[in-house]
């Protein structure tokens, strides 16, 4: 009995994994080999114009120390944290306070919700025009308005004080559906019985949040996070559109810093090294948000 | 068996090759087929008004040869990344392609690009009557490989002048277009808001709409292109120019001057929303097309002298082969036909084109006369701008690094004007990461 159980289940491992290759095949061809030809092409010097600088191992950290001790890499880190921060901060709290607004079971409340979804499903680069379009003091409507008041603001977009936060506004009206929506899901599932005790025990408004539902939301809100702090990374075509990494440099975040490397300048080597930065620093940060994520609800 | 197993292969490659000869393309030539019959070019631009002009005239290369033609104009930042990809990488994706002034140096220094005198030498491939000769010496030059082999043939001779959409407003202030840089600030300070209408603006590339007036002030790029690569972007003449350029904009360009592009102030000077700018030729002279609302109160005039002389920026750009293609004679015959006298004389009829590379049709008396706006010999400034690029100025501008430069002198120009940096600051900010940027592609300094 127990040689069959022992023979059974090495036949079930057996199978497992024989239907596990053809998967795994797929999962290295498609993710893993470019990644660690990512990784390689970073230890050479490679570029188009010399053709064989892809094999060429001699310095394989010089990319590196290139980005890390010389170059703008840093000042571009430097920015896409100030721009992951304003971005994540405003739709985390947009997104929970609409979610709550927007927590019961009217029609019209539906209706809403769907509106709200709108400009997340647009195209980025859709957004991008849009947004492209209302920082352009000549054909802005915004800028018409303030102007019948005889307001003339100077353009957002071509500061360098507020070139920043204006990106991280469209990216909020962008993504902060997002947030609402994953908190909203939250909430709808939250039971009503704790809500009612709170109430019964004369809870106010805010406590009724911050000890109750906030609790509950935190685990989703918390994924919610970790998406758009990864996706903030990537933050690409409302910086292309609207202000090409400029005024000077002041949002040439890290992505829009590799782009110029790479495409502009043909340092493909170099765009490769960015790149794997990068990589790394989003692996570190979603396991370090994993991590709080997992002990939050025991907190809790 | 023998016998049966050769009978079926003679029957299998019988088969195989009527069933290749049937694939679109492939088949042989019947009496009186066009010569590219099943040919597909890709051919590709940035938007520009003569490659958009000129897809106007394509389906009458297709109709003429049998080819299908794709063509694609992106916008030039998007044209040159996309194409510096395809052309590195050897891909066969693009049969003729636009090489790009600012990228000769890499281009064409690195064999992306076919030379051309082979195909120009064939006389089976490029009759006599064709006349590469024909084509002003300025603007082939550049397209010189070091072997002195021509890589491209040059479209346009893109010509720096200044255009003032509202000429009348600044004859209204008793002044005239200005000559010199002294005269600009006076004359913008005279007609800036007039109409509602703000006075000056230039595109956002500043990499080539400030070296004209570096070079005005005395400064210059590099110490000594293309043999002395050493920046100078931090003498008093260079911050003294970043200065002044960057007071004009400052003082007189719409809200949000940094954000606009080339097509952006053409359509502001075609609309009049401003009123004077250095810019292209192809540019300012769509002022006096039709499409534009200033074609009566347009006026032109040569790029402004500085103190240290007149510098107007030249840039050529030509039709190439890339080094990948699978058809280059097609791609030839494509570019023949694209740059022959014929159809550019018509392109100059139809459509009031102007920025000839040639000089048979530049010379015309009636391409002098149809290029007379509002008064303004418009020709002769093309003409005289042509000549004095030929003192050699631009080198600087097709160095392989130049690219680098170029960046750094946008950003430089971009902290100047949005108040982030002085000029002082900027330009030395420029100059040490121009040199950082040189000695890492390998300039020895």
């Amino acid at each position: 009995m127990a040689a069959g159980s022992t023979a059974w289940s090495i036949e079930q491992r057996r199978a497992f994994t024989v239907g596990l290759v053809p998967a795994l095949v797929v999962l290295a061809v498609v993710t893993l080999g470019p990644a660690i030809y990512l990784v390689v092409t970073s230890l050479t010097p490679l570029t188009p114009i010399h053709p064989g600088s892809g094999l060429d191992f001699s310095t394989p950290f010089a990319n590196y120390r290139q980005a890390l001790f010389t170059g703008s890499f840093d000042h571009s880190v430097w920015l896409q944290c100030e721009l992951s921060a304003i971005t994540v901060g405003l739709q985390t709290l947009l997104g929970v306070a609409v979610a709550l607004l927007l927590n019961s079971e009217s029609g019209f409340m539906r209706a809403v919700r769907t509106g709200f979804l709108v400009p997340m499903v647009l195209p980025p680069i859709v957004v991008a025009i849009i947004w492209k379009i209302l920082y352009t003091p000549d054909v802005s409507p915004v800028y018409a308005m303030l102007g019948a008041f005889g307001l003339r603001p100077g353009a957002l977009i071509t500061s360098p004080v507020w070139a920043l936060p204006a990106i991280a506004l469209a990216d909020t009206w962008e993504w902060f559906p997002f947030t609402m929506l994953m908190v909203l899901a939250a909430l709808q599932m939250m039971p009503n019985e704790p809500i009612e005790a709170a109430r019964i025990d004369g809870a106010s408004a805010w406590q009724m949040f911050w000890y109750v539902r906030l609790p509950f939301i935190r685990p989703a809100l918390m994924v919610a996070v970790l998406f758009r702090l990864i996706d903030s990374i990537k933050a690409f075509p409302l910086i292309y559109v609207l202000t090409n990494g400029g005024p000077g440099q002041v949002t040439e975040v890290t992505n829009y810093y590799a782009f110029i490397q790479t495409f502009n300048f043909a340092y493909w080597g170099y765009g490769a090294a960015i790149a794997t930065l990068m990589v790394a620093g989003v692996f570190a940060l979603s396991l370090l948000l994993a991590r709080l994520g997992a002990v939050a609800p025991d907190d809790a | 068996m023998r016998g049966t197993i050769r009978r079926r292969q003679v029957l299998a490659a019988g088969t195989t090759a009527a069933g290749l000869l049937a694939l679109p393309g492939k088949a042989p030539a019947a009496g009186g087929a066009k010569p590219l019959s099943g040919v597909t070019l890709n051919i590709s631009c940035w938007s520009a008004p003569y490659p958009l002009l000129l897809a106007k005239y394509i389906p009458e290369f297709e109709a003429e040869t049998g080819a299908r033609v794709i063509y694609t104009t992106p916008s030039f930042p998007i044209y040159n990344q996309r194409m510096g990809l395809a052309l590195a990488t050897k891909s066969d994706a693009y049969d003729v392609v636009n090489v790009t002034f600012i990228f000769i140096g890499q281009w064409v220094g690195a064999g992306w690009v076919m030379p051309l005198d082979p195909f120009i030498a064939d006389p089976a491939r490029t009759p006599a009557s064709w006349d590469a000769k024909d084509f002003f010496p300025g603007t082939t030059t550049a397209f010189r490989n070091a072997q002195g082999q021509l890589c491209a043939i040059p479209w346009i001779a893109d010509v720096m002048m200044g255009g003032a959409s509202r000429y009348d407003l600044i004859r209204k202030a008793g002044l005239g277009l200005p000559d010199t840089f002294a005269e600009m600030p006076k004359m913008l300070a005279a007609v800036n808001g007039k109409d509602g209408v703000p006075g000056f603006l230039t595109e956002n590339h500043y990499g080539w709409t400030f070296p004209g007036y570096l070079q005005g002030f005395g400064g210059n790029i590099f110490r000594n292109p293309p043999h002395d690569l050493m920046p100078v972007l931090d003498t008093p003449a260079a911050v003294e120019a970043a200065g002044f350029f960057s007071d004009l904009l400052r003082k007189y360009a719409p809200r949000g001057a940094l954000s606009y592009t080339y097509d952006e102030v053409v359509a502001a000077l075609k609309s009049g929303k401003v009123n004077y700018a250095t810019e292209n030729e192809a540019f300012v002279t769509q002022m006096a097309q039709p499409g534009s609302t200033v074609t009566e109160t347009c006026g032109f005039s040569l790029f402004p002298a500085g103190p240290a002389g007149r510098f107007p920026q030249v840039a050529t750009h030509g039709w190439g082969i890339p080094a990948g293609s699978r058809n280059k004679d097609a791609a030839w015959q494509f570019i023949t036909w694209a740059m022959s006298q014929k159809l550019l004389l018509r392109m100059f009829r139809e459509h009031g084109w102007s920025s000839v590379t040639r000089r048979s049709i530049v010379e015309l008396p009636e391409f002098r006369s149809k290029l007379t706006f509002n008064g303004f010999d418009v020709a002769k400034m093309y003409l005289d701008t042509v000549e004095l690029a030929a003192k050699g100025y631009m080198a600087y501008r097709t160095v392989p690094p130049y690219p680098q430069v170029d960046r750094q002198i946008d950003i430089a120009i971009q902290g100047i004007v949005s108040g982030e940096k002085t000029a002082q600051q900027a330009m030395a900010a420029a100059q040490r990461n121009s040199i950082a940027q040189l000695r890492r592609a390998g300039v020895k300094l």
